[in-house]
Protein backbone atom coordinates (compact mmCIF):
# COMPACT_ATOMS: atom_id res chain seq x y z
CA UNK A 1 0.00 0.00 0.00
CA UNK A 2 3.25 2.47 0.93
CA UNK A 3 4.12 1.79 -2.46
CA UNK A 4 0.80 2.49 -4.60
CA UNK A 5 0.44 5.68 -2.16
CA UNK A 6 4.48 6.32 -3.29
CA UNK A 7 3.31 5.75 -7.04
CA UNK A 8 0.72 8.26 -6.67
CA UNK A 9 1.98 10.84 -5.10
CA UNK A 10 1.44 14.08 -6.60
CA UNK A 11 3.48 17.01 -5.54
CA UNK A 12 -0.04 19.75 -6.19
CA UNK A 13 2.05 22.56 -5.17
CA UNK A 14 4.86 21.53 -7.70
CA UNK A 15 1.75 21.67 -10.57
CA UNK A 16 1.94 24.36 -13.37
CA UNK A 17 -1.19 26.27 -14.70
CA UNK A 18 -0.61 23.90 -17.70
CA UNK A 19 -0.84 20.87 -15.72
CA UNK A 20 -3.93 22.60 -14.42
CA UNK A 21 -5.26 23.05 -17.78
CA UNK A 22 -4.33 19.48 -18.99
CA UNK A 23 -5.74 17.83 -15.73
CA UNK A 24 -8.90 19.48 -15.79
CA UNK A 25 -9.24 18.76 -19.40
CA UNK A 26 -8.84 15.67 -18.72
CA UNK A 27 -11.04 14.75 -15.98
CA UNK A 28 -13.50 16.77 -17.82
CA UNK A 29 -13.23 14.62 -20.82
CA UNK A 30 -13.43 11.57 -18.76
CA UNK A 31 -16.51 12.67 -17.25
CA UNK A 32 -18.39 13.84 -20.09
CA UNK A 33 -17.20 10.29 -21.84
CA UNK A 34 -18.91 8.24 -18.76
CA UNK A 35 -21.83 10.36 -19.47
CA UNK A 36 -21.84 9.44 -23.00
CA UNK A 37 -21.77 5.48 -22.01
CA UNK A 38 -24.81 5.93 -19.72
CA UNK A 39 -26.38 7.52 -21.94
CA UNK A 40 -26.19 5.39 -25.20
CA UNK A 41 -26.34 2.32 -23.22
CA UNK A 42 -29.56 3.47 -21.20
CA UNK A 43 -32.53 0.69 -22.16
CA UNK A 44 -34.33 4.01 -22.57
CA UNK A 45 -32.23 5.24 -25.46
CA UNK A 46 -31.88 2.18 -27.31
CA UNK A 47 -34.76 2.37 -29.90
CA UNK A 48 -34.04 5.87 -30.47
CA UNK A 49 -30.60 4.87 -31.34
CA UNK A 50 -30.82 2.18 -33.04
CA UNK A 51 -33.08 3.54 -35.54
CA UNK A 52 -30.73 5.40 -37.01
CA UNK A 53 -28.94 1.93 -38.06
CA UNK A 54 -30.78 1.99 -41.53
CA UNK A 55 -30.22 5.25 -42.96
CA UNK A 56 -27.60 3.83 -45.67
CA UNK A 57 -30.07 0.59 -46.23
CA UNK A 58 -33.68 2.82 -46.93
CA UNK A 59 -31.57 5.93 -48.27
CA UNK A 60 -32.81 5.68 -51.66
CA UNK A 61 -36.70 4.60 -50.69
CA UNK A 62 -36.65 7.62 -48.38
CA UNK A 63 -35.68 9.93 -50.73
CA UNK A 64 -38.17 8.67 -53.18
CA UNK A 65 -40.54 9.16 -51.22
CA UNK A 66 -39.17 13.29 -50.60
CA UNK A 67 -38.91 13.73 -54.00
CA UNK A 68 -42.62 12.95 -54.31
CA UNK A 69 -43.59 14.87 -51.74
CA UNK B 1 -33.72 5.72 -56.53
CA UNK B 2 -33.38 5.63 -60.77
CA UNK B 3 -29.96 5.96 -61.82
CA UNK B 4 -30.84 8.42 -63.96
CA UNK B 5 -32.51 10.39 -60.82
CA UNK B 6 -29.46 9.91 -58.54
CA UNK B 7 -27.46 11.38 -61.63
CA UNK B 8 -29.18 14.54 -61.49
CA UNK B 9 -29.17 14.93 -57.95
CA UNK B 10 -25.89 14.14 -56.86
CA UNK B 11 -22.46 15.56 -57.80
CA UNK B 12 -21.55 11.40 -58.70
CA UNK B 13 -18.69 12.82 -62.01
CA UNK B 14 -16.16 14.07 -59.17
CA UNK B 15 -16.84 10.88 -57.18
CA UNK B 16 -15.97 8.63 -60.78
CA UNK B 17 -12.93 11.14 -60.58
CA UNK B 18 -11.58 10.43 -57.23
CA UNK B 19 -12.40 6.44 -57.56
CA UNK B 20 -10.63 6.48 -60.89
CA UNK B 21 -7.57 7.89 -59.83
CA UNK B 22 -7.55 6.03 -56.33
CA UNK B 23 -7.42 2.11 -58.44
CA UNK B 24 -4.44 4.48 -60.52
CA UNK B 25 -2.45 5.50 -57.58
CA UNK B 26 -3.15 2.06 -55.95
CA UNK B 27 -1.22 0.08 -58.66
CA UNK B 28 1.59 3.13 -58.75
CA UNK B 29 1.75 3.45 -55.10
CA UNK B 30 2.25 -0.08 -54.24
CA UNK B 31 4.75 -0.58 -57.65
CA UNK B 32 7.03 1.91 -55.87
CA UNK B 33 6.55 -0.29 -52.67
CA UNK B 34 7.97 -3.03 -54.48
CA UNK B 35 10.72 -1.46 -55.72
CA UNK B 36 12.23 -0.33 -52.46
CA UNK B 37 11.11 -3.72 -50.77
CA UNK B 38 13.28 -5.29 -53.49
CA UNK B 39 15.48 -2.90 -53.22
CA UNK B 40 16.42 -3.67 -49.38
CA UNK B 41 16.62 -7.48 -50.48
CA UNK B 42 18.87 -6.96 -54.06
CA UNK B 43 20.49 -3.35 -53.68
CA UNK B 44 21.91 -3.58 -56.76
CA UNK B 45 18.54 -2.38 -57.72
CA UNK B 46 19.60 1.06 -56.13
CA UNK B 47 21.10 1.16 -59.68
CA UNK B 48 23.75 4.20 -58.11
CA UNK B 49 21.82 7.18 -58.58
CA UNK B 50 20.33 8.78 -55.66
CA UNK B 51 17.01 9.68 -57.43
CA UNK B 52 16.28 5.78 -57.54
CA UNK B 53 17.72 5.00 -54.02
CA UNK B 54 15.71 3.78 -51.60
CA UNK B 55 16.20 6.73 -49.07
CA UNK B 56 14.16 8.73 -51.92
CA UNK B 57 11.94 6.32 -52.71
CA UNK B 58 10.86 4.66 -49.68
CA UNK B 59 8.76 7.92 -48.69
CA UNK B 60 7.54 8.77 -51.82
CA UNK B 61 6.01 4.81 -51.62
CA UNK B 62 4.14 6.08 -48.28
CA UNK B 63 3.39 9.38 -49.57
CA UNK B 64 1.58 7.78 -53.04
CA UNK B 65 0.01 4.84 -50.69
CA UNK B 66 -1.29 7.30 -47.93
CA UNK B 67 -1.79 10.04 -49.53
CA UNK B 68 -2.75 9.83 -53.01
CA UNK B 69 -3.93 6.29 -52.49
CA UNK B 70 -6.02 7.01 -49.33
CA UNK B 71 -6.69 10.32 -50.33
CA UNK B 72 -8.44 9.97 -53.28
CA UNK B 73 -10.54 7.00 -51.15
CA UNK B 74 -11.44 9.07 -48.67
CA UNK B 75 -12.33 12.23 -50.74
CA UNK B 76 -14.29 9.63 -53.20
CA UNK B 77 -16.61 7.95 -50.73
CA UNK B 78 -16.68 10.66 -48.29
CA UNK B 79 -18.41 12.53 -51.09
CA UNK B 80 -20.68 9.19 -52.07
CA UNK B 81 -21.89 8.80 -48.78
CA UNK B 82 -22.53 11.95 -47.60
CA UNK B 83 -24.60 13.13 -50.72
CA UNK B 84 -26.89 9.80 -50.28
CA UNK B 85 -27.30 9.78 -46.33
CA UNK B 86 -27.89 13.16 -46.26
CA UNK B 87 -30.11 13.58 -49.62
CA UNK B 88 -28.58 16.24 -50.69
CA UNK B 89 -26.03 17.56 -53.56
CA UNK B 90 -22.57 18.29 -52.44
CA UNK B 91 -22.53 21.96 -51.21
CA UNK B 92 -20.26 23.54 -53.97
CA UNK B 93 -19.26 21.43 -57.13
CA UNK B 94 -17.42 24.22 -57.80
CA UNK B 95 -14.99 23.12 -54.58
CA UNK B 96 -15.38 19.59 -55.44
CA UNK B 97 -13.54 19.90 -58.05
CA UNK B 98 -10.59 22.19 -56.93
CA UNK B 99 -10.35 19.62 -54.55
CA UNK B 100 -9.69 17.10 -56.89
CA UNK B 101 -7.43 18.91 -58.87
CA UNK B 102 -5.24 20.27 -55.94
CA UNK B 103 -5.02 16.92 -54.42
CA UNK B 104 -3.90 15.95 -57.70
CA UNK B 105 -1.23 18.69 -57.87
CA UNK B 106 0.22 17.50 -54.89
CA UNK B 107 0.37 13.98 -55.48
CA UNK B 108 2.16 15.45 -58.75
CA UNK B 109 4.52 17.46 -56.90
CA UNK B 110 5.50 14.62 -54.34
CA UNK B 111 6.15 12.72 -57.36
CA UNK B 112 9.14 15.44 -58.61
CA UNK B 113 10.35 16.83 -55.19
CA UNK B 114 10.87 13.25 -52.92
CA UNK B 115 12.89 11.73 -55.45
CA UNK B 116 14.98 15.12 -56.15
CA UNK B 117 15.62 14.69 -52.63
CA UNK B 118 13.31 17.64 -51.27
CA UNK B 119 12.21 16.89 -47.74
CA UNK B 120 11.82 17.98 -43.89
CA UNK B 121 12.94 14.81 -43.19
CA UNK B 122 9.44 13.99 -40.45
CA UNK B 123 8.39 11.15 -41.66
CA UNK B 124 4.66 11.12 -43.13
CA UNK B 125 5.29 14.75 -43.14
CA UNK B 126 8.33 14.59 -45.52
CA UNK B 127 6.88 17.87 -48.33
CA UNK B 128 8.77 20.91 -47.88
CA UNK B 129 6.64 24.15 -46.74
CA UNK B 130 4.85 25.23 -49.69
CA UNK B 131 2.86 21.92 -50.76
CA UNK B 132 2.27 21.65 -46.82
CA UNK B 133 0.79 25.18 -47.55
CA UNK B 134 -1.53 23.59 -50.56
CA UNK B 135 -2.22 20.92 -48.36
CA UNK B 136 -3.59 22.58 -45.93
CA UNK B 137 -5.69 24.73 -47.94
CA UNK B 138 -6.93 21.72 -50.26
CA UNK B 139 -7.65 19.47 -47.35
CA UNK B 140 -9.54 22.76 -45.65
CA UNK B 141 -11.79 22.73 -49.09
CA UNK B 142 -12.65 18.99 -48.61
CA UNK B 143 -13.32 19.41 -45.32
CA UNK B 144 -15.52 22.72 -45.43
CA UNK B 145 -17.34 21.35 -48.36
CA UNK B 146 -18.45 18.25 -46.44
CA UNK B 147 -19.47 19.95 -43.57
CA UNK B 148 -21.61 22.61 -45.52
CA UNK B 149 -23.00 19.46 -47.67
CA UNK B 150 -24.16 17.77 -43.93
CA UNK B 151 -25.46 21.49 -43.18
CA UNK B 152 -27.30 21.66 -45.56
CA UNK B 153 -29.05 18.04 -45.60
CA UNK B 154 -32.61 17.04 -45.49
CA UNK B 155 -32.22 14.65 -42.41
CA UNK B 156 -32.63 15.19 -38.66
CA UNK B 157 -30.11 12.68 -38.37
CA UNK B 158 -26.29 12.74 -38.86
CA UNK B 159 -25.58 9.05 -40.28
CA UNK B 160 -22.23 7.68 -37.91
CA UNK B 161 -20.05 7.03 -41.10
CA UNK B 162 -20.03 10.84 -41.71
CA UNK B 163 -19.30 11.52 -37.73
CA UNK B 164 -15.91 9.51 -38.44
CA UNK B 165 -15.68 11.69 -41.42
CA UNK B 166 -15.91 14.76 -39.67
CA UNK B 167 -13.92 13.29 -36.82
CA UNK B 168 -10.68 12.84 -39.28
CA UNK B 169 -11.11 15.89 -41.20
CA UNK B 170 -11.13 18.05 -37.79
CA UNK B 171 -8.35 16.06 -36.56
CA UNK B 172 -6.01 16.02 -39.25
CA UNK B 173 -6.28 19.61 -40.52
CA UNK B 174 -5.13 20.36 -36.26
CA UNK B 175 -2.78 17.74 -36.79
CA UNK B 176 -1.03 18.45 -40.26
CA UNK B 177 -1.09 22.58 -39.57
CA UNK B 178 0.78 22.33 -36.10
CA UNK B 179 3.78 19.43 -36.65
CA UNK B 180 4.05 21.22 -40.56
CA UNK B 181 4.83 24.46 -38.33
CA UNK B 182 8.55 25.64 -40.07
CA UNK B 183 10.53 28.68 -40.72
CA UNK B 184 11.12 28.82 -44.33
CA UNK B 185 14.86 29.80 -45.75
CA UNK B 186 14.54 28.97 -49.19
CA UNK B 187 11.69 27.91 -51.77
CA UNK B 188 12.22 24.32 -50.75
CA UNK B 189 13.78 24.52 -47.65
CA UNK B 190 12.47 24.82 -44.06
CA UNK B 191 13.17 24.33 -40.30
CA UNK B 192 10.42 22.95 -38.04
CA UNK B 193 9.93 25.00 -35.10
CA UNK B 194 10.07 22.13 -32.65
CA UNK B 195 13.56 20.76 -31.36
CA UNK B 196 15.04 18.10 -29.67
CA UNK B 197 12.69 15.92 -28.00
CA UNK B 198 9.49 18.24 -28.36
CA UNK B 199 9.90 17.71 -32.42
CA UNK B 200 9.92 14.12 -31.44
CA UNK B 201 7.17 14.22 -29.50
CA UNK B 202 5.09 16.30 -32.01
CA UNK B 203 6.34 14.10 -35.14
CA UNK B 204 4.78 11.13 -33.73
CA UNK B 205 1.64 13.22 -32.32
CA UNK B 206 1.19 14.06 -36.21
CA UNK B 207 2.60 10.10 -37.16
CA UNK B 208 0.49 8.03 -35.04
CA UNK B 209 -2.40 9.80 -35.96
CA UNK B 210 -2.22 10.38 -39.62
CA UNK B 211 -2.87 6.07 -38.73
CA UNK B 212 -5.29 6.73 -36.42
CA UNK B 213 -7.50 9.29 -37.75
CA UNK B 214 -6.46 9.67 -41.46
CA UNK B 215 -5.87 5.20 -41.86
CA UNK B 216 -8.52 4.55 -39.18
CA UNK B 217 -11.18 7.04 -38.26
CA UNK B 218 -11.60 7.78 -42.01
CA UNK B 219 -11.96 4.22 -43.26
CA UNK B 220 -14.23 3.93 -40.10
CA UNK B 221 -16.36 5.99 -42.18
CA UNK B 222 -16.14 4.23 -44.98
CA UNK B 223 -16.91 0.65 -43.09
CA UNK B 224 -19.92 2.00 -41.37
CA UNK B 225 -21.65 3.41 -44.93
CA UNK B 226 -20.48 0.57 -46.96
CA UNK B 227 -20.54 -2.76 -44.92
CA UNK B 228 -23.78 -2.45 -44.23
CA UNK B 229 -24.90 -0.95 -47.93
CA UNK B 230 -23.21 -4.05 -49.69
CA UNK B 231 -24.31 -6.77 -47.32
CA UNK B 232 -27.95 -4.76 -47.62
CA UNK B 233 -28.65 -4.86 -43.91
CA UNK B 234 -28.06 -2.53 -41.51
CA UNK B 235 -25.07 -2.30 -38.84
CA UNK B 236 -25.32 -4.56 -35.87
CA UNK B 237 -25.63 -2.08 -33.21
CA UNK B 238 -25.56 2.20 -33.51
CA UNK B 239 -25.27 2.24 -29.97
CA UNK B 240 -21.79 0.39 -30.34
CA UNK B 241 -20.82 3.32 -33.28
CA UNK B 242 -21.46 6.10 -31.19
CA UNK B 243 -19.39 4.63 -28.48
CA UNK B 244 -16.87 3.18 -31.15
CA UNK B 245 -16.64 6.86 -32.20
CA UNK B 246 -16.12 8.58 -29.36
CA UNK B 247 -13.49 6.36 -27.83
CA UNK B 248 -11.34 6.92 -30.93
CA UNK B 249 -11.84 10.37 -30.76
CA UNK B 250 -10.80 10.45 -27.12
CA UNK B 251 -8.19 7.46 -27.43
CA UNK B 252 -6.11 7.99 -30.33
CA UNK B 253 -4.54 11.39 -29.57
CA UNK B 254 -2.79 9.89 -26.30
CA UNK B 255 -0.55 7.21 -28.29
CA UNK B 256 2.20 8.71 -30.10
CA UNK B 257 4.39 8.74 -27.06
CA UNK B 258 4.67 4.86 -27.27
CA UNK B 259 6.78 5.17 -30.23
CA UNK B 260 9.66 7.39 -28.64
CA UNK B 261 10.00 4.17 -25.71
CA UNK B 262 13.64 4.41 -23.86
CA UNK B 263 14.24 7.74 -25.68
CA UNK B 264 14.71 11.24 -23.80
CA UNK B 265 10.81 11.74 -23.40
CA UNK B 266 9.88 11.32 -19.83
CA UNK B 267 8.75 7.68 -18.78
CA UNK B 268 5.72 8.36 -17.62
CA UNK B 269 4.62 9.69 -20.96
CA UNK B 270 5.66 6.53 -23.01
CA UNK B 271 3.97 4.54 -20.13
CA UNK B 272 0.62 6.20 -20.38
CA UNK B 273 0.86 6.24 -24.07
CA UNK B 274 1.02 2.31 -23.76
CA UNK B 275 -1.90 2.54 -21.11
CA UNK B 276 -3.97 4.32 -23.74
CA UNK B 277 -2.83 2.32 -26.40
CA UNK B 278 -3.81 -1.27 -24.20
CA UNK B 279 -7.40 0.73 -23.52
CA UNK B 280 -7.68 1.36 -27.29
CA UNK B 281 -8.16 -2.36 -28.00
CA UNK B 282 -11.80 -2.73 -26.43
CA UNK B 283 -13.10 -0.04 -28.78
CA UNK B 284 -11.54 -1.21 -31.95
CA UNK B 285 -12.13 -4.90 -31.27
CA UNK B 286 -15.92 -3.54 -30.54
CA UNK B 287 -16.01 -2.21 -33.98
CA UNK B 288 -14.65 -4.52 -35.73
CA UNK B 289 -16.91 -6.70 -34.18
CA UNK B 290 -19.88 -4.22 -35.50
CA UNK B 291 -18.97 -4.19 -38.49
CA UNK B 292 -18.52 -7.88 -38.85
CA UNK B 293 -21.93 -9.05 -37.18
CA UNK B 294 -23.56 -6.69 -39.67
CA UNK B 295 -23.58 -10.45 -41.38
CA UNK B 296 -25.17 -12.18 -38.49
CA UNK B 297 -27.68 -14.38 -39.80
CA UNK B 298 -26.43 -13.61 -43.89
CA UNK B 299 -23.11 -15.17 -43.45
CA UNK B 300 -23.77 -17.13 -46.88
CA UNK B 301 -23.45 -13.94 -48.68
CA UNK B 302 -19.47 -14.24 -48.46
CA UNK B 303 -20.06 -17.23 -50.56
CA UNK B 304 -21.13 -14.93 -53.66
CA UNK B 305 -20.50 -11.15 -52.81
CA UNK B 306 -16.82 -10.79 -53.25
CA UNK B 307 -17.32 -7.39 -52.82
CA UNK B 308 -18.36 -8.43 -49.62
CA UNK B 309 -15.64 -10.45 -48.74
CA UNK B 310 -13.12 -7.20 -49.49
CA UNK B 311 -14.84 -5.15 -46.74
CA UNK B 312 -15.79 -8.29 -43.96
CA UNK B 313 -11.75 -9.75 -44.81
CA UNK B 314 -10.19 -6.23 -44.20
CA UNK B 315 -12.21 -5.64 -40.41
CA UNK B 316 -10.35 -9.41 -39.70
CA UNK B 317 -7.06 -7.22 -40.24
CA UNK B 318 -7.98 -3.95 -38.47
CA UNK B 319 -8.97 -6.48 -35.11
CA UNK B 320 -5.22 -8.02 -35.75
CA UNK B 321 -3.60 -5.24 -36.19
CA UNK B 322 -5.74 -2.95 -33.55
CA UNK B 323 -4.76 -5.68 -30.91
CA UNK B 324 -1.05 -6.15 -32.11
CA UNK B 325 -0.30 -2.18 -32.15
CA UNK B 326 -1.18 -2.21 -28.48
CA UNK B 327 0.83 -5.38 -27.28
CA UNK B 328 4.09 -3.95 -29.32
CA UNK B 329 3.81 -0.28 -27.44
CA UNK B 330 4.26 -2.23 -23.98
CA UNK B 331 7.80 -1.47 -22.82
CA UNK B 332 8.58 -5.46 -22.61
CA UNK B 333 7.54 -6.25 -25.91
CA UNK B 334 8.62 -2.70 -27.53
CA UNK B 335 12.28 -2.91 -25.92
CA UNK B 336 12.35 -6.17 -28.90
CA UNK B 337 10.25 -5.11 -31.82
CA UNK B 338 11.18 -1.50 -31.62
CA UNK B 339 13.54 -0.61 -34.86
CA UNK B 340 13.08 -3.78 -36.25
CA UNK B 341 11.10 -5.14 -38.91
CA UNK B 342 8.18 -6.48 -36.63
CA UNK B 343 6.77 -3.22 -36.63
CA UNK B 344 6.82 -2.79 -40.35
CA UNK B 345 4.68 -5.86 -40.89
CA UNK B 346 2.56 -4.26 -38.23
CA UNK B 347 2.20 -1.64 -39.82
CA UNK B 348 1.05 -3.19 -43.22
CA UNK B 349 -1.26 -5.47 -41.65
CA UNK B 350 -3.00 -2.38 -41.29
CA UNK B 351 -2.52 -0.82 -44.38
CA UNK B 352 -2.52 -3.61 -46.46
CA UNK B 353 -5.03 -5.84 -44.91
CA UNK B 354 -7.40 -2.55 -43.35
CA UNK B 355 -6.65 0.07 -45.25
CA UNK B 356 -6.93 -1.17 -48.96
CA UNK B 357 -8.92 -3.86 -48.29
CA UNK B 358 -12.00 -1.86 -47.19
CA UNK B 359 -10.56 0.62 -49.88
CA UNK B 360 -11.14 -1.90 -52.76
CA UNK B 361 -14.15 -2.91 -51.34
CA UNK B 362 -16.07 0.60 -51.12
CA UNK B 363 -14.55 1.16 -54.72
CA UNK B 364 -16.13 -2.10 -56.21
CA UNK B 365 -19.16 -1.20 -54.53
CA UNK B 366 -19.01 2.77 -55.95
CA UNK B 367 -17.60 1.55 -59.40
CA UNK B 368 -21.18 -0.68 -59.80
CA UNK B 369 -23.39 2.52 -58.29
CA UNK B 370 -21.33 4.91 -60.34
CA UNK B 371 -21.79 3.69 -64.02
CA UNK B 372 -24.69 1.79 -63.09
CA UNK B 373 -23.65 -1.59 -64.25
CA UNK B 374 -22.20 -4.54 -62.60
CA UNK B 375 -18.55 -5.72 -62.99
CA UNK B 376 -16.80 -6.50 -66.33
CA UNK B 377 -15.87 -9.30 -64.37
CA UNK B 378 -16.95 -11.41 -60.72
CA UNK B 379 -14.24 -13.45 -61.25
CA UNK B 380 -11.15 -11.15 -61.57
CA UNK B 381 -13.15 -9.47 -58.55
CA UNK B 382 -12.18 -13.06 -56.73
CA UNK B 383 -8.70 -12.80 -58.14
CA UNK B 384 -8.04 -9.95 -56.89
CA UNK B 385 -9.27 -10.63 -53.12
CA UNK B 386 -6.93 -14.04 -53.24
CA UNK B 387 -4.13 -11.82 -54.40
CA UNK B 388 -4.12 -9.36 -51.93
CA UNK B 389 -5.09 -11.61 -49.14
CA UNK B 390 -2.24 -14.12 -49.86
CA UNK B 391 -0.20 -11.26 -50.70
CA UNK B 392 -0.46 -9.27 -47.42
CA UNK B 393 0.22 -12.39 -45.35
CA UNK B 394 2.90 -13.18 -46.91
CA UNK B 395 4.43 -10.06 -46.76
CA UNK B 396 3.40 -9.73 -42.70
CA UNK B 397 4.81 -13.66 -42.15
CA UNK B 398 8.14 -12.81 -43.37
CA UNK B 399 8.31 -9.40 -41.17
CA UNK B 400 7.36 -10.48 -38.14
CA UNK B 401 10.00 -13.75 -38.78
CA UNK B 402 12.50 -11.11 -39.46
CA UNK B 403 11.85 -8.32 -36.83
CA UNK B 404 11.97 -10.92 -33.78
CA UNK B 405 14.88 -11.98 -35.14
CA UNK B 406 16.34 -9.32 -35.63
CA UNK B 407 15.09 -8.31 -32.06
CA UNK B 408 16.77 -11.45 -30.62
CA UNK B 409 20.17 -10.78 -32.35
CA UNK B 410 20.46 -7.56 -31.43
CA UNK B 411 20.00 -7.97 -27.56
CA UNK B 412 22.01 -11.14 -27.86
CA UNK B 413 25.35 -11.47 -25.72
CA UNK B 414 28.42 -13.76 -24.63
CA UNK B 415 29.43 -14.38 -21.16
CA UNK B 416 31.55 -11.53 -21.64
CA UNK B 417 28.97 -9.02 -21.95
CA UNK B 418 29.70 -8.73 -25.82
CA UNK B 419 27.27 -8.47 -28.83
CA UNK B 420 27.11 -11.63 -30.09
CA UNK B 421 26.03 -10.74 -33.11
CA UNK B 422 27.13 -7.83 -35.51
CA UNK B 423 24.72 -5.46 -37.52
CA UNK B 424 25.85 -6.45 -40.69
CA UNK B 425 25.86 -10.22 -39.30
CA UNK B 426 21.77 -9.33 -38.80
CA UNK B 427 21.20 -7.09 -41.92
CA UNK B 428 22.86 -10.83 -44.10
CA UNK B 429 20.01 -13.02 -41.57
CA UNK B 430 17.15 -10.82 -43.11
CA UNK B 431 17.95 -11.52 -46.70
CA UNK B 432 15.62 -14.38 -46.95
CA UNK B 433 13.00 -12.90 -45.29
CA UNK B 434 13.37 -9.69 -47.66
CA UNK B 435 13.23 -11.32 -50.70
CA UNK B 436 9.73 -12.99 -49.08
CA UNK B 437 8.53 -9.33 -48.56
CA UNK B 438 9.43 -8.41 -52.02
CA UNK B 439 7.27 -11.77 -53.32
CA UNK B 440 4.21 -10.61 -50.78
CA UNK B 441 4.30 -7.01 -51.77
CA UNK B 442 4.65 -8.12 -55.70
CA UNK B 443 1.64 -10.49 -55.56
CA UNK B 444 -0.21 -7.72 -53.63
CA UNK B 445 0.68 -5.21 -56.11
CA UNK B 446 -0.60 -7.70 -59.43
CA UNK B 447 -4.09 -7.95 -57.24
CA UNK B 448 -4.22 -4.02 -57.79
CA UNK B 449 -3.55 -4.48 -61.70
CA UNK B 450 -6.19 -7.07 -61.57
CA UNK B 451 -7.99 -4.54 -60.02
CA UNK B 452 -7.59 -1.70 -62.99
CA UNK B 453 -8.17 -3.70 -65.68
CA UNK B 454 -11.32 -4.83 -63.73
CA UNK B 455 -12.51 -1.09 -63.21
CA UNK B 456 -11.53 0.14 -66.78
CA UNK B 457 -13.12 -2.90 -68.78
CA UNK B 458 -16.60 -1.93 -66.03
CA UNK B 459 -16.30 1.27 -67.26
CA UNK B 460 -15.71 0.47 -70.73
CA UNK B 461 -18.79 -1.62 -70.90
CA UNK B 462 -20.55 0.88 -68.84
CA UNK B 463 -20.14 3.53 -71.44
CA UNK B 464 -20.65 1.10 -74.22
CA UNK B 465 -23.95 0.15 -73.07
CA UNK B 466 -24.90 4.25 -72.39
CA UNK B 467 -24.04 4.77 -76.34
CA UNK B 468 -26.16 1.65 -77.86
CA UNK B 469 -28.99 3.08 -75.66
CA UNK B 470 -28.86 6.58 -76.37
CA UNK B 471 -28.00 5.62 -80.41
CA UNK B 472 -31.23 3.18 -80.05
CA UNK B 473 -33.30 5.78 -78.31
CA UNK B 474 -32.58 8.70 -81.36
CA UNK B 475 -33.50 5.87 -83.89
Amino acid sequence: MSNLGEYFHTDWAAMTSSDWVGLITTVGIFILFVALFVYVLHPKNKAALESKRHIPIDEDDRFDTEDKK
Amino acid sequence: MEATQAEQKYNFEVVRWFSIMAVVYLVVGTLVGVLVASQLAWPVLNFDMAELSFGRLRPLHTNAVIFAFGGCVLMATAFYSVQRTCGVRLWSDKMAWFTFWGWNVIIVLAVITLPLGLTQGKEYAELEWPIDLLIAVVWLSYSFNFAMTIAKRKTSHIYVSNWFFLGMMVMITYLHVVNSLAIPVELFKSYSVFSGVQDAMIQWWWGHNAVGFYLTAGFLGIMYYFVPKQAGRPVFSYRLSVIHFWALMFGYVWLGAHHLQYTALPDWTGSLGAAVSLAMIIPSWGGAINGMMTLSGAWDKLRTDYILRFLIMSLAFYAMSTFEGPVMSAKTVNALSHYTDWTVGHVHSGALGWVAMVGAGALYHMVEKLWNTRMYSAALVNLHFWMATIGTVIYITAMWVSGIMQGLMWRDYDEFGTLTYTFAESVAAMHPYYAMRAIGGLIFWAGGVVMLYNVVMTVRQAVGQRSSSAAAATA
